[in-house]
This record gives structure tokens, C-alpha cells and sequence, in this order.
């Protein structure tokens, strides 16, 4: 095997910070070589310095032996390095067809598309990588994997050989994670080179030819996956031993703060998604809701919130009638909502940190003085959180999207702990987070817990349900089809269980 | 079911276009004959429906224009208003194709400087389109007052402008008049419709009409066509694949100036022969309307064009075919009852059935509509396609956002 890529001592200074310092890396050609480390360890920047986004400042890229100079994205398109973005760069309201050649279109005389020619090698490419996508459809009606796959026959359409891979599995859902692998299989099996960003590390270990580990801006190891575990490729990552969350003892109190009995709910298409489900969760105990996602988790905790109302059955939360109260009366009860899409639901991106702490508290102490925003309070928590959550910003004025996800995550969790809630609804918590972040939401989760919270933990990562939860609750079909013991059980039971076999 | 399954694949086809214009034409046939009311099919309301539609075509597609890029421009109405101002202006001075060309050029000055504020500056779009408005009517107000009177006009009306030609489509005009005459079912109007679109035509009808097809062409069919709608559609996507962004938006909207200063010089140099302040009537809004009526696209607006042009018409002509034209509401109202009761929405059939029956109401109570209702019309029809369709418009995904280079 030959060396395709090989980054030599790069480095790049931001004003305050070293995004990339003596960065070292060789990737050989037709290989997975992924890229690790939490985030704010460099990655980005470094994805940016190989695509012509950012000019490094010291050390040489050598591709195929050629030194590179590149000074945009188009340079880079034209030595064959493409980029698949992690936030898709789509156009909805367009063909995949238009989607993909955009930029690059084959014209003739007076600019006319020659769309015939271009159908063609589309569908060439589709097929010869397996993407099946057809060229012709409308990119709003297709699902997530793929765009995925739209993004990646957009790359190859320019005819790169070496894709880099920004996060691609965030967004993706574990069957789509598996489709996934086996196109980028066929891709290096076709001679091309693939660079894979990730933070998670069984993806890394178990797609992987090569693994290097970044951390503070540098490369710290190059390891191959069969020779590491996870447990080692944490330790490289955060630079020592990772804290293992410690549940402790039992902490259950004696009063249901969430009660759950007998609801249902029927979407807008008229699919019964809730059918009758009953569920309790007790002060002091944090019940993980473990399911295949769409089994109706998503409106259980929208109607807990009280965004949606029930045909029939009846909410209780600590002795408020959450099935016919608003929602902000039911956050006013003392529930704290962790939601799982962030940037949708969780804040507003282009207001202050200070701001958003505001949010969801707005109309009590101490964020609100009477009639108004108590400006200095709202500040001096938000201050709290940032060094309690060891969220990592500048400052606490600067606007939410200048974050990164695992930030804007911990400041979410902070904000949603503050004010000791009754009850946390908590979905996919630890989602799109690094490992030190994730342990750092873990630790805060079982604090609330000792602190006598009510939390339902929903998550796709079984993991993250065995660790912090006292008892797991199997959803399926909008019921609850099984209770399991997190000490008893094991994942192969709890996959039964999510597919609907009754364990006793 | 094959037969029903048949008839959904045409009704889902371009061709239910055809359908739906034939049907909508032996409904208005059915009318005039149970009426007595002939000229809502006749020559002379269709060219005169050609007239009213042409302003509210070029502002609908210069609206499309800049949206499809991502701009939304309210100040079509005041790069109308330079349009009428220049077309009269030049046209008196140097003969009318001049000022037809005058006023493009006018409406693209005003594009570049709405393209300046809202995609180079970054000022709220409305906004600026509202500025452009408000800058076009005094600066034509003190213009006016500067070159007319001494020029034999006075501070509101300008000279007039040598007329452009007319051309009639030698045989076939005159045998379509007279096969209109005869009063046959369909065939009549059909007939009627076509040699109002033939006799006595401006070319600067013609002309302008190309408007339509070329829009269809460089848009669907060229490069710098799918820029234009990536632009409106996902800016930052297209930046990522080397589209310059900036450049396609200031062209565009240049292009949708260019269009809307075409429109207004329409109205001063052909239909009326000389500038009048206040012409355009808020024509440009109205082309607004049709950008949305026809659902971003461009036979959309031209439908929506058609339609209130037809309406502007019908209210010059003769009150006693508005009065017959409720009953076409009556039956369209009747229509959409009957889809909906089979889609089994029967809350929407209810409403469209209610309403249907007062309209019926009325048209036995009263012998006229008054003008008003007619004017209104259009605007009403525009709510209402709003209201029932609002979840399948598709509108460019980023048109009024602010979009920045280099920021996501």
C-alpha cells in the first residue's frame, strides 16, 4: 500500500487559541482511516486545512507525493479531495439530479444543462458504489440515509478519490449507520480513500483500517483498531482514565412524581402512536425509556410536556394534572426538559447564553422580577453553569451557535438541572457529545437523582441506559411492553425486549 | 379502477392545465348562453385581458425572478413606477421603443440598488424594498415637475408617446371573428378568445410575452438557471460548490428590475400613451400576488396574471358579464365541495358549500356587482388559494433570509 495523503507538522493559531499544533498524519490509499478526538481537539480545523477552507500556517500537505497549495475548496476538488459535510448541503425543493451537479453542471451551447448526460453518469456512479439513489426524485422527500448518500454521489460526481467524512453517523440511526459502512466498504474497495471524523469510538473501532487520535490540537497516538479498545482510545482522547459514573445506592423515595396511566395519542396521519401506555417514575430513580426509535417515544415526551394532548387517559405530575395543563404551567410544576434536537427545540441559536438560560424560566424567580427579565440573575447563573458543566466558551454574551454541540449541550443540561426539578425528562442527553462531556452530563444526571428528581432518561444509546438507569422501561408500538433490572439484564435481552418479545 | 387510476395519472400530468382551461372555458360557455351575457368570451375582452395581463405578467415574473434567488422584492412596485416615468419620458422623446428600452434600464438601476442594500449591505429586504418604493414615487414626482410642463405636459401627466404599432393576423383574425359571431357552444368563445389575442396586438405585447418562455428556459433549462434557484434554495450549499452567490442574486434581481420597469413602461407607452402619476395602481403588489398565487412558478404567475388581469377587464367592460361570472364562483365553489367529499374533508366542503350558495343568492338577488367587489376579487381569490393550499405552496426555502458569505 501507498501513501495517498501525508500531513506533515501542520499547525494553525486562532487569536487565543492553538486550533492545530504539529499535526502528523499518513493515510494510505484505499484504507478507512479515521480520525478521533473530542470535540474542540482540532478535528474540524484540520478537516477545513485538507479541504482549502483555512490556510494552515506552518507544515505541508503532500498528496500523492505532490506537495498542496490549495486556496478554496474548488483547488481541492480538483486534486481529488472531496468533503461530505456533517450538516447535509442540500436543496429541498430540487431534483437529487440538480442537487449533484450543481456547480459542475455539463453544458452546452448557451449554457443549456445537458441533464441527459448527466442522468447518465449519475446513475453510473450510483451504481457502481451501490448508493441507489435515483436521480430524479425530489430531495425533500428523502429520508436522512439518503441524503447521505446524495452528499457522497455529489463528491464522487467531481470525481474525487478521497472523501473525507465529517461525523457522518451523527444524524444517522443504527440501521442507517450500518448502510452506511458497507458504501464506504464498497468505496475503498474501489481503490478510494476515505478520512472518518468521529467521536464515537465502537463506530471507529469497528470500521477503521487506521485510527489517529487527536487531542488539544495535536496528534497523540495512531493506533490500529485491532491492537486498542475503547477503553484505551477514551484514555488517548481525554488524556487520562475516564471517570465511570457511580449510581451509588438506591435513592428511590416513596411518592410517584410522574404518573402515567392508560394514554393514548393519535398523530395527524391518524396512526395510533401512544395506545394505552401506563408508566410511574418515583422521586429519587431515573426510569430509561429504551425503544427502537419511532415506537412513540417522541410523543410521550411531547405529551408529558404538554405540547400535545391525549385522546383519553390522564398525566400526573407531582399532583399537577398534566393532561389538561399548559406547558408552562407543567415546567412551573418543577419539570425540567432535556429535548433531543437542540438546536430545534433546546434554544434559540442566535441569542446570548445569558439569554437562552432564561429560556423555559421566564416567568418565575429567579429569572423573572415581576413583570421583567432579571438581567443580572439570569448572568450570574449562567456564569454558574459554564464553570459547573465546564462549558467551553468565551464568554457568556456570545451567541449560542458559536458553540459547539457538546457545549451547547452541557449549557442545556445546566439550565434544565437549575432550580432542583421534581421531575427531568431527559432525551438523548448525551447525544452528538464527546466522552468527556458525555461523563460530565452523566455525573449531573445522577446528582439530580440523589437530589430526590424523578428523571426519564430516553435514549438510543443502550449503554447510557444500562449505566444511570434504576429500572429500564422497554417501549414498543406506543406501549410499554417490559420492566427490566439494569443489573439482571443483558443488552442481548434488552434488544428482544425492543423488539417486542415479552421477557418475563 | 384502472380507468379511476387513468385519470389521476393525466390529472397529475402538465396536461391537467389544458384540462382545467377547457373545462373552465365550456363553464363560462354554459354561462353566456343560459345568460344572455356574451362578452365575457368575446375578442374584445380577451385582447383586453391580453393588455391588463401583460403589467401583472412582467411583475409577477420579475418577482419570481428575485425570489427564486433568495430575494424577496416588494419594490417591484416602485421600479413599475420608474418603468412608466421612463417609458413616457423617452418614449416621447426619442419614439417608444426607446422608452421601452429607457425603462428596462431604469428598472435594472433600481434592481442593482435593491440587490445593493439587501445582498451586499444586508438591509432587511422588506425594508429596502419598501425604501424603493417610496424613493421611486418622489423621484418621479420632482422629475415630473422638472421635464413635463415645459415639455407641453403638466406636473402629473406627460406628453404622449408616439403609439407602437398594432398588427392583426391577416385571414385567420377576421374568420375567427366571424365564427365568434355565430354564438356556437366552445367553439364560439374558444374563437373569441384567439382572435382577441391576434387582432389589433401591440408587438410590444408579443414582445414582452417572450418574457415567459425565456424565464422557463434559463431557469429549468441553462446553468446559470439552476444557480439562480440554488441560490434562493440553499446559499450556503451553493457557495460550498464555487457558486458565487452574490453575483447570481445581483443578476437576478437586476433581471426581475429589468422586468418590472418593462411592465410599468407597458402601462404608460401602450395602454395609455402617456405618463399619469399614480399609474400603476399598486400593480407591483399585485404581482406579488401572482408569484405566490402560482406557486414560484412561471406558468403559475402567468395564470395568476390571467386571472386578475381578466377581472380588471371585465370590470372596464361591461357589469352584466361580472354579474354572469358568479355563477362560475357558484360552480367552482361547487367543485372543490364535490373533491372534498370525496377526500372526505367535509369541513372544507361544508364551508365551500355555504359559500357557493350565498354567491347564488346573490347573483338571483341582484342584477350588478358593484366595482368594488370586482377590484377586490382577485385579492380575495389569492387568500382563499392561500388559505386551501398554503401546505402545498413551496416557496425558495431561503427567499427573504439573510444570507452573509462564510457564515452558515
Amino acid at each position: 500500500m501507498t501513501k495517498v495523503i501525508e500531513i506533515i507538522g501542520i499547525g494553525k493559531k486562532y487569536p487565543g487559541v492553538v486550533a492545530n499544533d504539529n499535526v502528523n498524519i499518513s493515510i494510505e490509499g484505499g484504507s478507512i482511516h479515521a480520525i478521533i478526538g473530542e470535540n474542540g481537539a482540532g478535528k474540524s480545523t484540520l478537516m477545513k486545512i485538507l479541504f482549502g477552507l483555512v490556510k494552515p500556517d506552518s507544515g505541508s500537505i503532500r498528496v500523492r507525493g505532490e506537495e498542496l497549495n490549495l486556496k478554496s475548496p474548488q483547488d481541492a476538488i480538483a486534486k481529488g479531495i472531496g468533503m461530505v459535510h456533517q450538516h447535509f448541503m442540500l436543496a429541498d425543493n430540487a431534483t437529487v439530479l440538480e442537487n449533484v451537479i450543481l456547480g459542475s453542471e455539463p453544458t452546452g451551447a448557451l449554457g443549456t444543462i445537458h441533464y441527459a448526460a448527466a442522468r447518465e453518469k449519475l446513475t453510473e456512479i450510483s451504481q457502481r458504489y451501490g448508493l441507489e439513489i435515483d436521480p430524479d426524485q425530489l430531495v425533500a422527500s428523502l429520508g436522512v440515509g439518503e441524503r447521505q448518500r446524495v452528499e457522497i454521489a455529489k463528491v464522487l460526481f467531481r470525481g474525487a478519490e478521497i472523501l473525507i467524512l465529517d461525523e457522518p453517523t451523527a444524524v444517522l440511526v443504527p440501521q442507517e449507520v450500518d448502510e452506511l459502512f458497507s458504501n464506504l466498504k464498497g468505496l475503498t474497495s474501489n481503490g478510494l480513500t476515505i478520512i472518518f471524523i468521529s467521536h464515537k469510538l465502537d463506530e471507529v473501532l469497528q470500521i477503521a483500517d487506521d485510527i489517529t487520535v487527536m487531542r488539544r490540537g495535536t496528534t497523540v497516538a495512531n493506533v490500529h483498531p485491532k491492537e486498542t479498545s475503547k477503553k484505551a482510545l477514551a484514555e488517548y482522547m481525554i488524556g487520562g482514565a475516564l471517570p465511570e459514573p457511580h449510581p451509588g445506592e438506591s435513592s428511590r423515595g416513596s411518592d410517584k412524581a410522574l404518573k402515567v396511566e392508560g394514554v393514548s395519542f393519535t398523530d395527524h396521519d391518524g396512526r395510533k402512536v401512544i395506545n394505552e401506555l401506563s408508566l410511574d417514575i418515583f422521586s429519587g430513580e431515573i426510569v430509561g425509556l429504551a425503544g427502537v426509535e419511532g415506537n412513540g417515544q417522541s410523543e410521550l415526551i411531547e405529551l408529558i410536556m404538554g405540547l400535545v394532548k391525549a385522546d383519553s387517559g390522564s398525566i400526573e405530575i407531582v399532583g399537577l394534572d398534566a393532561s389538561v395543563a399548559t406547558t408552562r404551567q407543567i415546567r412551573d410544576a418543577g419539570v425540567g426538559y432535556i429535548p433531543q434536537d437542540r438546536h430545534r427545540d433546546g434554544l434559540l441559536l442566535g441569542a446570548s447564553l445569558w439569554e437562552n438560560r432564561v429560556l423555559g424560566h421566564q416567568g418565575t424567580a429567579p429569572m423573572a422580577d415581576g413583570l421583567w427579565v432579571n438581567k443580572s440573575a439570569a448572568k450570574s447563573d449562567s456564569e454558574r453553569i459554564v464553570s459547573e458543566f465546564d462549558v467551553r466558551t468565551p464568554s457568556i454574551n456570545v451567541a449560542a451557535h458559536a458553540l459547539s454541540g457538546g457545549n451547547q449541550q452541557k449549557f442545556i443540561v445546566g439550565r434544565e438541572m437549575a432550580g432542583a426539578p421534581k421531575v427531568l425528562i431527559a432525551a438523548q442527553p448525551t447525544r452528538g457529545v464527546d466522552v468527556g462531556a458525555q461523563a460530565i452530563i452523566w455525573n449531573h444526571l445522577i446528582e439530580a437523582r440523589r437530589n430526590g428528581a424523578a428523571v426519564l432518561l430516553v435514549s438510543a444509546d443502550l449503554d447510557e441506559i444500562f449505566k444511570l438507569s434504576d429500572r429500564i422501561a422497554v417501549i414498543f408500538r406506543g406501549e410499554i411492553t417490559n420492566y427490566l433490572d439494569p443489573k439482571k439484564a443483558t443488552p442481548e435481552t434488552l434488544g428482544m425486549a425492543m423488539t417486542g418479545e415479552k421477557i418475563a | 379502477m384502472s380507468t379511476v387510476n387513468r385519470v389521476k395519472d393525466i390529472l397529475r400530468s402538465p396536461a391537467r392545465l389544458y384540462l382545467v382551461a377547457g373545462l373552465a372555458l365550456a363553464a363560462l360557455s354554459l354561462i353566456q348562453i343560459w345568460t344572455g351575457a356574451n362578452d365575457i368570451t368575446s375578442d374584445g375582452a380577451s385582447g383586453a385581458t391580453l393588455r391588463f395581463s401583460i403589467p401583472l405578467l412582467m411583475a409577477g415574473l420579475g418577482g419570481l425572478w428575485s425570489e427564486r434567488a433568495g430575494v424577496i422584492n416588494i419594490g417591484l412596485e416602485g421600479m413599475m413606477i420608474v418603468g412608466t416615468w421612463m417609458g413616457a419620458w423617452f418614449g416621447f422623446k426619442s419614439g417608444p421603443w426607446v422608452g421601452m428600452l429607457a425603462a428596462a434600464i431604469g428598472g435594472i438601476i433600481a434592481g442593482l440598488l435593491h440587490a445593493l442594500l439587501t445582498v451586499r449591505i444586508g438591509i432587511d429586504q422588506a425594508v429596502s424594498g419598501l425604501a424603493i418604493n417610496l424613493l421611486a414615487y418622489g423621484t418621479t414626482r420632482f422629475l415630473s415637475g422638472v421635464y413635463f410642463p415645459p415639455a407641453g405636459g403638466d406636473i402629473l401627466t406627460s406628453p404622449y408617446v408616439k403609439p407602437i404599432a398594432l398588427f392583426t393576423v391577416p385571414w385567420l383574425s377576421p374568420h375567427l371573428i366571424s365564427l365568434e359571431h355565430k354564438h356556437y357552444f366552445f367553439i364560439s368563445d374558444l374563437a373569441g378568445i384567439i382572435a382577441g389575442l391576434i387582432t389589433r396586438t401591440s408587438w410590444a405585447s408579443l414582445l414582452l410575452m417572450m418574457a415567459l418562455p425565456l424565464t422557463i428556459w434559463i431557469l429549468w433549462r441553462t446553468k446559470f438557471g439552476l444557480r439562480v434557484r440554488f441560490s434562493g434554495e440553499n446559499p450556503v450549499a451553493s457557495e460550498s460548490l464555487g457558486v458565487n452567490v452574490y453575483r447570481t442574486r445581483f443578476i437576478a434581481i437586476a433581471v426581475s428590475g429589468a422586468l418590472a420597469g418593462l411592465g410599468g413602461a407597458y402601462i404608460s407607452v401602450v395602454s395609455t400613451g402617456h405618463y399619469l402619476e399614480n399609474q400603476t395602481a399598486g400593480r407591483g403588489y399585485i404581482g406579488l400576488a401572482t408569484v405566490i398565487f402560482g406557486n414560484w412558478k412561471p406558468m403559475g404567475v402567468f395564470a395568476g396574471a390571467v386571472l386578475f388581469g381578466w377581472t380588471d377587464a371585465l370590470r372596464i367592460r361591461q357589469s352584466d358579464s361580472v354579474h354572469a361570472t358568479l355563477l362560475a364562483v357558484v360552480a367552482i365553489a361547487v367543485i372543490v365541495a364535490l373533491i372534498k367529499l370525496y377526500q372526505k374533508k367535509f369541513k372544507v366542503a361544508i364551508i365551500s358549500l355555504v359559500c357557493g350558495s350565498l354567491v347564488l343568492f346573490y347573483f338571483f338577488a341582484q342584477k350588478v356587482v358593484p366595482d368594488e367587489f370586482v377590484t377586490f376579487f382577485p385579492n380575495l381569490t389569492t387568500i382563499i388559494v392561500l388559505a386551501f393550499l398554503s401546505q402545498r405552496l413551496r416557496p425558495p426555502a431561503m427567499a427573504g433570509a439573510p444570507y452573509r458569505k462564510g457564515e452558515e
